[in-house]
Parts: C-alpha cells; sequence; structure tokens
C-alpha cells in the first residue's frame, strides 16, 4: 500500500519534484561557485533575500508557537489546547529551515558555531545566533511529545511534561528577544535605511508583526490541513484568533503612524516615490486590509473570510520584511537588488521542505488529536488533492470576500509596480562632470623622491643612477607608471643600496617597458645615456 | 584605551596631488593585484583597501576612517573585527563566519567582501597595523611626497589640523572630518569645499552608532529575568484559580 503511494505521481508531487531539482541544481552553483557567482548580492548590497524572506519571515513563521504556547500554559486558557501542536510544529520547522537558509546565506557556513565559543555581547547578531541556538532546542523539546508519543516512549514522555512549564516561559522569553532582535538589527543603519522604515522602535514592530503573523499562519494552516488531511477545522478558536489579529495589527498600525508623525515623516508617506508606494501596498495589504475583512464579524466567522485575511496578513508581513531589508536599503545603497533565479529557487526549496515536512508529520505523528478527525482527505484518494487544497467555500459561496480580497492584493501589486517606475529613476545618480583638478596649490608642497644609485652588476658597463627629476611630469606628477610591481614604492629597511630588483633590468617588465624606443629610448640604444662610466 | 597613545592619519585634500603614490603603496604592502588601468578609476574592493577618487575638482583619498568605536567591531557576533589600542581597526580573519552585518553596517561603506571565493574573507585597510607595531608609519603616509596623508598621534593631527587653519586663513572650510562624526575616527579630512561635494555624508550622527543597539542589549539580562518571574507568576495564579475552581466544584459535588 505505502509503495504503491510513493509511485503515484500528483500534481502537486509533481511540482515539489521540479522545484527540489531546481532547488538542488542552485545549491550545487552557490557552495561551489561561491556568494557573488550565484547571487545578486555585492559589496553595496550584502543582505538579499536569504537574509530578507529566509531569515526575517522565516523565523517570525514560529511566532505562532510562542504565542499559543503562552496562552495555553502560562495563561490557562485550555480550549486554545487543539491547536497548539501545529504551531509548535510550525514553529520548529520554521528554525530547522532558517538554520538551513542560513548555511546558505553565510559566507563561511562550516564556522556556523563559531558565535557559541566566540563571544561578542555588544552584537545583535551574537544575540540572533544565540537566540537561533536556544531556541530550536526548545522548539524542539517542545515537539518532542509527538515523536516520544508515535515512538512510545514514556519515559522522555513523562520528563518532557514535567519540564513543560520552565520550557514554556524560556521559549517565550527566548522568542520574544529573538523576534525583536532582528528588528534590532537594524537600528544601526540610520542613515542607511529609509526613514519610512527605520524608527528607534523596530525592534518593537519586528515583535508585534509577527505575532499577528503567528496567528494568521496558525489559521492559514489549520485551512490546509483541513483541505489536505481532512483534519478538524477548530472555526471557533481560528475566529477569535483573528480578532486577535485586529487588535494586534491596530497596535502596530498606530504606533507607526505616531511613530512617523513623531519624525516628522508622516509626509513621506504621500510623496511620489519608490519607497511611498511600498509602504503603502504593504500597509494597505498587510495591516488595512485585514482589519478591515476581520472586523466583521460574518466574515470573520466564515471559511472564506477568515482565510483570506490570514492570506492578506501573511503577503502584508512578507512585504515588510522584504521593504526594510531591501526596498529601503536601495537609495543608500545607489543600486537596486533583485534575486537571482539561483536565490529564489533555493528559497523555494526551502519553503516547498517546510510544506512537505508539515505533511508528513500530519501523517505520521500526533498532531492533530485523533478522535477529532472528521473526514478523510488525501490518504484514499490523492488524485482529489488539487481541487481539495483550495476550500471549497472559496469556490461556492463568499464570492464578495474573494473579490475583496483580491482587489486589495491588486491594488498592493499596482502599487508597487507604479513605484518601481520611480525606483529607476531615484537610482540613477546625477552624473557628474569631469573637471580638471586643479594642483597648482598643491604642488607647492610636492617633494621630488631621491635619486636612486642602483647596485652595479659585473656585466654591468657603469652604474646607473634614476633621477626621479627626468622622469616625473612635474606639473602632473603620477607615481603608479613605474610604481607598479617591478619597482617597490615601498622603502626597504634592510637594503642598503637600492640593488632590490632581480632579472634582467633591461626586459619589459622593468625599465624596457618605456624603454622601447616607443615610450622613450630604447634600451638597445647608447648604453652610456644611463650608464655613466665614471 | 589610551587616548595619548592613538594613532591616526590627517588627509588634507588641499595638499593632494593625484600622483598615486598611497594607491600604490598600499597595494605593495598588502600584496594586492592590479585591478585598473588608471589608478582614479579604481573603487574599494577585496582588492583595492586605499583609492584616490576626483570629485568636483578635488582629489580625496577612501579607506577605512578607524573610527574610535568602530560600527563594525561592535555588529561582529563573533568579534572578527578589534579596534586596537594603536588605533587600526583588526581583522582576525579566522573568526569570520561571513555574515556580512559588517558590510552591512558600515557607515562609510569600507569593508569588502570576496564574493568570488569559495571561501571568503571580508577585506579593508588595516592602517598597516603591523607596522605601527615596529614603529613605522602607514605604507600610504610613508610615500606621499606632498604630506597630503599625514601620518601620527590623533591628538597631534588635530592640532596640526587647527595650525593649518590658522596658518593659511580662509584656505580651509575650517572644519576636520572625523572629528566627531560617529563619535569620532582616528582617520580626518580636510578640504576647501564641502564634504558633501566631495561625496562624503555629513548627516552621520556625533554619537557611535553601537550606542543604538547596545541601548537595547543591555536590557536583555533584566528582560529575561523579570520576564520570566512575571510569566512564571502568572501562571501560579492562573494555575491555582483553576485548582481551587475544582476543589470547590469536589467540596460542592460532595
Amino acid at each position: 500500500m505505502t509503495h504503491k503511494k510513493l509511485l503515484n505521481l500528483t500534481f502537486w508531487r509533481g511540482v515539489l519534484l521540479v522545484i527540489f531539482a531546481g532547488g538542488i541544481y542552485s545549491s550545487v552553483l552557490r557552495f561551489a561557485g561561491g556568494l557573488g557567482n550565484s547571487t545578486a548580492l555585492s559589496d553595496e548590497f550584502p543582505w538579499g533575500l536569504w537574509v530578507g524572506f529566509d531569515v526575517l519571515c522565516g523565523v517570525a513563521v514560529a511566532a505562532g508557537g510562542f504565542t499559543i504556547s503562552a496562552v495555553v500554559y502560562i495563561f490557562n486558557i485550555e480550549r486554545f489546547k487543539p491547536i497548539i501542536r501545529p504551531t509548535i510544529l510550525t514553529a520548529f520547522l520554521g528554525y530547522v529551515l532558517v538554520i538551513v537558509g542560513l548555511l546558505f546565506d553565510l559566507g563561511q557556513p562550516l564556522r556556523i558555531w563559531h558565535p557559541l565559543v566566540m563571544w561578542n555581547p555588544h552584537s545583535v547578531m551574537f544575540e540572533v545566533a544565540w537566540c537561533v541556538m536556544f531556541y530550536t532546542t526548545v522548539l524542539f523539546l517542545e515537539f518532542s511529545p509527538m515523536l516520544f508519543e508515535r515512538l512510545r516512549l514514556g519515559r522522555p514522555l513523562k520528563v518532557i511534561h514535567a519540564i513543560t512549564i520552565p520550557l514554556v516561559i524560556l521559549g517565550v522569553i527566548l522568542s520574544m528577544l529573538h523576534q525583536s532582535s532582528l528588528g534590532s538589527l537594524y537600528l544601526i543603519v540610520p542613515a542607511k535605511l529609509h526613514p519610512l522604515w527605520y524608527s528607534p522602535l523596530l525592534p518593537i514592530y519586528f515583535f508585534i508583526s509577527a505575532i499577528a503573523l503567528g496567528c494568521a499562519m496558525t489559521i492559514f494552516e489549520s485551512f490546509l490541513s483541513y483541505r489536505a488531511f481532512g483534519k478538524h477545522l477548530e472555526l471557533g478558536l481560528l475566529s477569535e484568533l483573528g480578532k486577535v489579529i485586529v487588535v494586534v495589527l491596530t497596535v502596530f498600525l498606530v504606533l507607526r503612524l505616531q511613530d512617523l508623525a513623531g519624525r516628522n515623516a508622516l509626509g513621506l508617506v504621500l510623496q511620489s516615490s519608490y519607497e511611498s508606494r511600498m509602504y503603502l501596498a504593504e500597509v494597505l495589504m498587510g495591516i488595512i486590509g485585514p482589519i478591515l475583512l476581520l472586523l466583521i464579524p460574518k466574515v470573520r466567522n466564515s471559511h472564506s473570510g477568515l482565510f483570506v485575511a490570514s492570506v492578506l496578513v501573511v503577503l502584508g508581513f512578507i512585504m515588510n520584511r522584504l521593504n526594510v531589508s531591501i526596498t529601503g536599503m536601495e537609495a543608500s545603497a545607489g543600486r537596486s537588488y533583485f534575486p537571482t533565479w539561483t536565490e529564489l529557487s533555493v528559497t523555494f526549496m526551502i519553503v516547498a521542505a517546510g510544506f512537505l515536512l508539515f505533511g508528513l508529520a500530519v501523517k505520521y505523528l500526533p498532531v492533530f488529536p485523533p478522535e477529532v478527525r472528521i473526514h478523510q482527505g488525501l490518504q484514499d484518494e490523492p488524485r482529489e488533492m488539487v481541487p481539495n487544497l483550495i476550500p471549497r467555500s472559496l469556490l461556492l459561496g463568499s464570492k464578495a470576500v474573494l473579490a475583496t480580497g483580491a482587489l486589495i492584493v491588486l491594488a498592493a501589486v499596482s502599487l508597487s509596480y507604479s513605484g518601481l517606475r520611480y525606483r529607476s529613476v531615484s537610482l540613477q545618480g546625477v552624473a557628474e562632470q569631469a573637471r580638471m583638478v586643479d594642483i597648482m596649490n598643491a604642488l607647492k608642497y610636492y617633494q621630488m623622491a631621491p635619486d636612486i644609485v642602483f647596485a652595479q652588476a659585473e656585466s654591468s658597463p657603469g652604474k646607473v643612477v634614476l633621477r626621479h627629476s627626468t622622469h616625473v611630469d612635474s606639473a602632473q606628477p603620477n607615481c603608479t607608471i613605474c610604481h607598479i610591481k617591478a619597482f617597490r614604492i615601498l622603502r626597504n629597511p634592510q637594503a642598503k643600496e637600492a640593488s632590490v630588483l632581480s632579472g634582467d633590468m633591461h626586459d619589459e617588465h622593468r625599465c624596457g617597458s618605456c624603454h622601447n624606443g616607443q615610450k622613450a629610448f630604447s634600451v638597445k640604444d647608447d648604453c652610456t645615456l644611463c650608464h655613466s662610466s665614471e | 584605551m589610551n587616548q595619548k597613545n592613538k594613532k591616526g592619519i590627517l588627509f588634507d585634500s588641499t595638499r593632494c596631488i593625484g600622483c598615486g603614490a598611497c594607491y600604490e603603496a598600499c597595494k605593495e604592502r598588502n600584496h594586492l593585484p592590479k585591478t585598473v588601468e588608471n589608478f582614479l578609476d579604481d573603487e574599494l574592493s577585496d582588492k583595492t583597501y586605499s583609492t584616490v577618487k576626483s570629485r568636483n575638482g578635488h582629489f580625496l583619498r577612501r579607506f577605512c576612517m578607524h573610527c574610535e568605536v568602530p560600527t563594525c567591531a561592535s555588529v561582529c557576533p563573533v568579534a572578527a573585527l578589534e579596534k586596537t589600542e594603536l588605533g587600526p581597526v583588526v581583522y582576525h580573519s579566522d573568526r569570520c563566519i561571513g555574515c556580512r552585518y559588517c558590510i552591512q553596517a558600515c557607515p562609510f561603506n569600507i569593508p569588502k567582501y570576496e564574493w568570488t571565493k569559495r571561501t571568503p574573507l571580508v577585506r579593508k585597510c588595516d592602517l598597516c597595523s603591523d607596522r605601527l607595531l615596529a614603529g613605522q608609519r602607514t605604507a600610504c603616509a610613508e610615500v606621499c611626497p606632498t604630506g597630503a596623508t599625514t601620518f601620527g598621534g590623533r591628538d597631534f593631527l588635530i592640532a596640526e589640523a587647527r595650525r593649518r587653519f590658522r596658518s593659511s586663513p580662509g584656505r580651509y572650510l575650517e572644519r576636520i572630518y572625523g572629528l566627531e562624526e560617529v563619535g569620532g575616527t582616528d582617520v580626518l579630512l580636510l578640504a576647501d569645499i564641502s564634504f558633501e561635494s566631495l561625496g562624503l555624508r555629513t548627516d552621520l550622527s556625533k554619537q557611535p552608532l553601537p550606542l543604538l543597539t547596545w541601548n537595547v542589549l543591555q536590557k536583555i539580562p533584566n528582560f529575561v529575568t523579570v520576564g520570566g518571574v512575571l510569566l512564571g507568576g502568572i501562571w501560579w495564579i492562573t494555575n491555582r484559580r483553576d485548582e481551587v475552581r475544582l476543589a470547590e466544584r469536589r467540596t460542592q459535588g460532595s
């Protein structure tokens, strides 16, 4: 039975296969060719898609885990218990994939352990590194009961249960630190990040928006599990999460607007610029749109309404992180950034791996309580998977919600698109007029280097003295004409005489490079021109 | 850190004749390959740690500013970049993990990466720290034929800059770039036209940038302890409430 299922190639399996093939090929390119040959990264743009999406968004996906576990274990609101395991699973997978993403992004991935032993507590990146390591461990422990139950290991299960509360508290604190620290990363670039996104409140923004995303991801993946695996949908709970999203996003919006106003940057929003368009698109899609949708009880309590709103939150969130990490940095970098297909395909592979692992875990581990299985999905009818992935409610009813959602996305896309046209203009630097430099004044300070007496070889017809005065254009001295490689410019403290050079002085790398009969008289001409007879 | 021992460079663009001696000396000292035909066209890269640019009719050198409180050293998670006592900000390549936060964070866009290498490292000027330890000047200062690049103690260089302001009134802008920028740098620049027109950022704050993140980071220990106690307390209360409720129900039932 299992064997037969493996061979069954459905549409989505085909898609996965293509994504993985592309991703693996790109991985080879990345690790064999280096970052410069496989990515659009450069000295002007050292952080791209892998930081902006794989790390900044990947970590935030885990926010549902700590939010829900705090609600259930710390605040003892037990009714959220049915959704705690899928959120923990998402969080754990999110962190594992962030580490995978980091291995791609780091220039020296084999040294990823260095922050463990080489400390710099002044660095936000150090905090980030420690949070990743600690919280991945905590998440694994929180996830482990699913494994232990499946493997029927009673002993370790007991141990984990005994330390649940300290574990959850540790997890919540680490997660809060980590979410905010990703925002703190950008606190140190006040002169580089565009004022629409730079704010002293960045750590708080990153934390708040991560909570909204965590809730939205919980809704999103519940729907996917419901459709793909026939898992029970806790609609009541999810609609409550919808309410939480409204509150969190409203706080986020008010804080951001107030902060913009406080920094006299509110006017920037209405300016016609690349950044303002991207900002508006982000706020419309990720904040205002979902708030308006979820405020309506009818929408909040419907399958399609919740689904559409959560998708908007996720898209808007991704846009926010990319705006901070890419859009907002482009003007100061003086160049635009767009990921190469290698960067894109690695990212697709990582996301696909997330979906695949989540699916496998749901299938083989007790992620959802078994008794609430109400109908059979994928397992018996794999061919129905394609239509199944789109919620039926979206296809039949609630057309208004779907239309509104599509409209919002469309508006955001067209805003961003119109913004992109401003980008090409704003990034074209003003061409500097080539002007001759007046060095008359500076030349007063010019001190010609002394003459150099070369040591005489046995076969030499006479000593050679190099006079800087006859070799340098005193109106426009250029030392690099001779002082390239062969003629050292730095004094050698050991050498008493300027014997410095090995090999034949006459060859085309040394005196002969100019004394070739074209630039200056040839070394084959009269020897006494250089070799004095005295 | 002993401020008196701090060494630095004073670059006076009014004395620079664009001869390229500093450019060549830097290449030689660091064993860097030739990158361009005309050195004035070269940009900072993993193969060029010091450039001479012609901007608005003036020559300007660009190389590491060797900040008093370096942003790069602050952001590096593994302390691969370090401000040494003599002044140079040096790089311990064996520590670097390649996160490129230094490149992202440097307010002067100095550190450059070996993008084409399979195990890349960060590259930048180290103020010839080995020469300094041996009591020598930097390579660029040693070869400069006009004194546009002057090496010395930071305090001496500031005094020298002010002396030049006094002795040639009206010639200079009478501002030392690097005196206060991001908390001060050990490389100081003089010019007779505005620093903006030389392509330098003049909107940098006077406070060292690492303070921006340190203000947040230093709160972590308190956050962890207070947060832990708070969450534990909340759990204790809510848990206790449930226990009491259960117990009451039990007594009512019996």
